[in-house]
């Protein structure tokens, strides 16, 4: 068991290290900047003092790796500093839209995770039918929609013709969970939609993969019913690919969430982030950035480990 | 009961029984199945669902119809060896290769095609569909259906720009780092790592806020994003033929780095390159047209799918499809990119799943 901690702490740290090195180039990309933060949100026609004024509030006086090490301090403490357009602490204006973003994108989670994972595990029982094949064209085309399609046609098909969902997701404080749940259906609809494909395609390949090992033949061979060698002989190892393909979708979510956030005006840190670009408020873009690299790296980190600890081949590389 | 819904269900119970006493069984159960279903749409959805229904699988029966005949056209036109191959192309590979081919020809010919020229205005505001107009007028009067013409050669060319960067240095550097090996290849890979530990999207939006939005920026952006992907795979698939006796004997010769890499490495490893290429098109084509659907992409006047679905959203609330055929034209094209690409590897790998 020791060496399996050792194993995981060492992915750990490789997590800790990519976010580092993740954090260095958000960080200093801002540095390519021609001139400096200050002249680029100011503008060709400031004059130099208001120029030098913002320079010395933001404290750009000082060399750049000295503000890198102040800002990831910060960043840790989760103070990410000040908005330059409104003012307002960075952290206040993040953190409801994160937990929003983090809800939306749990809800989606937990439609999506258990619907895709038993169509995928279906069609690849009735791999080569024509189930499997209107499946294969279904899944290909919502993997091939961008995700602002998906969402308006949701749009227009159930808010504005059917009218059984509103078309905004706005939250406000006083709503009940029932009601919430029903605001944000659309938005996530629309990410299970493009999630669930592409969970069922890698969950089929994954099974299909399974079920051509000798193994699985041999368990059919002797006479077992289909259902016992699913579950009994197949399933214990298709746990890693499963857990990885789970992973990898919800950090697949991340990038999905920006764009429909966009499409339904919901609150939450993808709406904010493509605020903060058009603004060119550097601060937010580089927290938005950051959160959503971390997010990204750790469910990655989540994929690597939970397929580590459902293969013991893995426990013991050569 | 109308004379339709009772045409309907006598038309799809005598296609099974048809099939089914001609032994094709796929036909039968998807006929059948189809039967069955319709029964349940037609109590909850009445009359206008099995319309739909009718509707969509006139469209799915014409999309293969259309896509055999290209088919058969393709295999007429084409090289002996050549024809061979394209015989054996499923339909949705075909209908893939005509749909890629539809819209080449708007992209190339959009100004003989489009009946306007894309930033001029000549109408007012959201005007309605008319004989002059096919799909009325956009948010300043100009014709929906010249931009989506004139967004076939922007979107898509723009697109295969970028892709094509992506590939070269992509590629390039796989092949140099599986040749070379060492610290270039470590060095290499690791950069492949960092960039790839971001996510695509929120790299981009980064990048775009920094150096503004102009075609070359967004160009090496993307190019940026897709190129360690492009690496992984060449540098995969290179590191499978470096260790053949042939190069062996090739750098025994005394050949350079350069001719190992077009002459010996490069020839046996195109198959899974082009089809890199075609999904790596696909991957960069939904950044680009999310990026411009959130207004960092091609910047107006200039016609552009993803903007275009943007600036016409308001459309949408008033129940119009219209707003939805540029996000549909990207989509189609995706898919059918993907369709051949699917067909491609299954192919070059023989892969014959069990």
């Amino acid at each position: 068991m020791g060496d399996l901690l050792g194993l995981v702490l060492k992915r750990l740290g490789l997590g800790l290290v990519a976010l580092l090195v993740v954090s260095v180039l958000i960080f200093f990309a801002v540095e390519l900047l021609p001139g400096d933060i200050a002249q680029a949100v100011l503008g060709q026609s400031a004059t130099e003092e208001t120029v030098q004024a913002l320079r010395e509030r933001l404290g750009l006086d000082r060399p750049a790796i000295v503000r890198y090490f102040d800002w990831l301090g910060g960043a840790v403490t989760g103070d990410f500093g000040v908005s330059l357009v409104s003012g307002e602490r960075v952290s206040e204006a993040i953190s409801d839209r994160f937990v929003n973003t983090l809800f939306l994108a749990a809800y989606a989670a937990v439609l999506a995770v258990p619907i895709a994972i038993f169509l995928g595990i279906l069609v690849a029982l009735l791999r080569n039918s024509i189930f499997d094949r209107v499946a294969n064209v279904l899944t290909l085309t919502s993997i091939s929609s961008p995700e602002f399609f998906l969402g308006y046609v949701l749009i227009l098909y159930l808010a504005v013709r059917a009218s059984m969902f509103p078309a905004i997701a706005s939250l406000s404080g006083d709503m009940t969970f029932l009601e919430l749940l029903h605001r944000t259906f659309l938005p996530a609809l629309t990410l299970v939609l493009v999630v669930t494909a592409h969970m069922m395609r890698m969950t089929r390949a994954a099974i299909i993969n399974l079920l051509s090992s000798p193994y699985i033949e041999m368990a059919r061979l002797k006479g077992m019913p289909p259902f016992k060698v699913i579950v009994r002989h197949a399933l214990p190892n298709a746990w890693a690919p499963i857990i990885n393909v789970v992973a990898l979708n919800l950090a697949y979510l991340i990038t999905g969430v920006v764009l429909v956030e966009v499409v339904f005006v919901y609150p939450g840190v993808g709406q904010l982030l493509v605020d903060a670009v058009s603004k060119r408020d550097f601060p937010i873009v580089q927290a938005c950035c950051l959160i959503f690299a971390a997010t990204f790296i750790l469910l990655n980190l989540a994929a690597d480990v939970g397929t580590i600890l459902t293969n013991p081949r893995l426990r013991h590389p050569k | 009961m109308s004379i339709f819904v009772i045409g309907y269900y006598v038309a799809l119970i005598a296609a099974s029984c048809l099939a089914a006493y001609f032994g094709q069984r796929r036909l039968f159960l998807l006929l059948f199945s189809m039967t069955l279903l319709s029964f349940v749409l037609g109590i909850i959805g009445g009359v206008p669902a099995l319309r739909f229904v009718t509707i969509c699988a006139g469209l799915l029966a014409l999309a293969a119809g259309v896509s055999y005949a290209f088919k058969e056209f393709l295999v007429q036109v084409s090289r002996p060896s050549l024809a061979k191959e394209l015989r054996t192309a499923p339909l949705t590979a075909s209908f893939g290769m005509f749909v890629i081919f539809t819209y080449a020809i708007a992209g190339i010919f959009a100004p003989v095609i489009a009946p306007y020229g894309e930033s001029e205005v000549i109408t007012q505001a959201f005007a309605p569909p008319d004989e002059n107009l096919l799909l009325g007028g956009d948010q300043l009067g100009r014709d929906i259906f010249s931009r989506i013409i004139y967004g076939a050669r922007n979107s898509v060319g723009l697109a295969l720009v970028a892709t094509m960067l992506a590939f070269i240095v992509g590629a390039l550097a796989g092949l140099l780092a599986a040749v070379k090996g060492g610290w270039f290849d470590n060095l290499m890979g690791r950069i492949a790592d960092v960039i790839m530990s971001v996510p695509s999207l929120i790299f981009a939006l980064l990048m775009l806020s920094i150096l503004g939005t102009s075609l070359w920026v967004i160009v090496v952006v993307v190019a940026v994003i897709y190129s360690p992907r492009v690496f992984r795979l060449t540098r995969a698939v290179a590191g499978n033929i470096v260790v053949m006796d042939y190069i062996e004997a090739a750098k025994l010769r005394g050949e350079g780095d350069w001719h190992l890499i077009r002459k010996e490495i490069l020839p046996n490893s195109t198959a899974p390159l082009i089809a890199e290429f075609g999904l790596e098109f696909c991957f960069v084509f939904l950044l680009i047209a999310g990026l411009s659907f959130l207004g960092l992409g091609i910047q107006p006047p200039t016609a552009d799918w993803g903007s275009m679905v943007r600036e016409n959203a308001t459309l949408i609330s008033f129940g119009d499809v219209t707003p939805l055929i540029p996000a549909g034209a990207i989509a189609l094209l995706t898919v059918a990119v993907n369709f051949v690409v699917d067909w491609m590897l299954f192919r070059s790998s023989g892969l014959k799943e069990v």
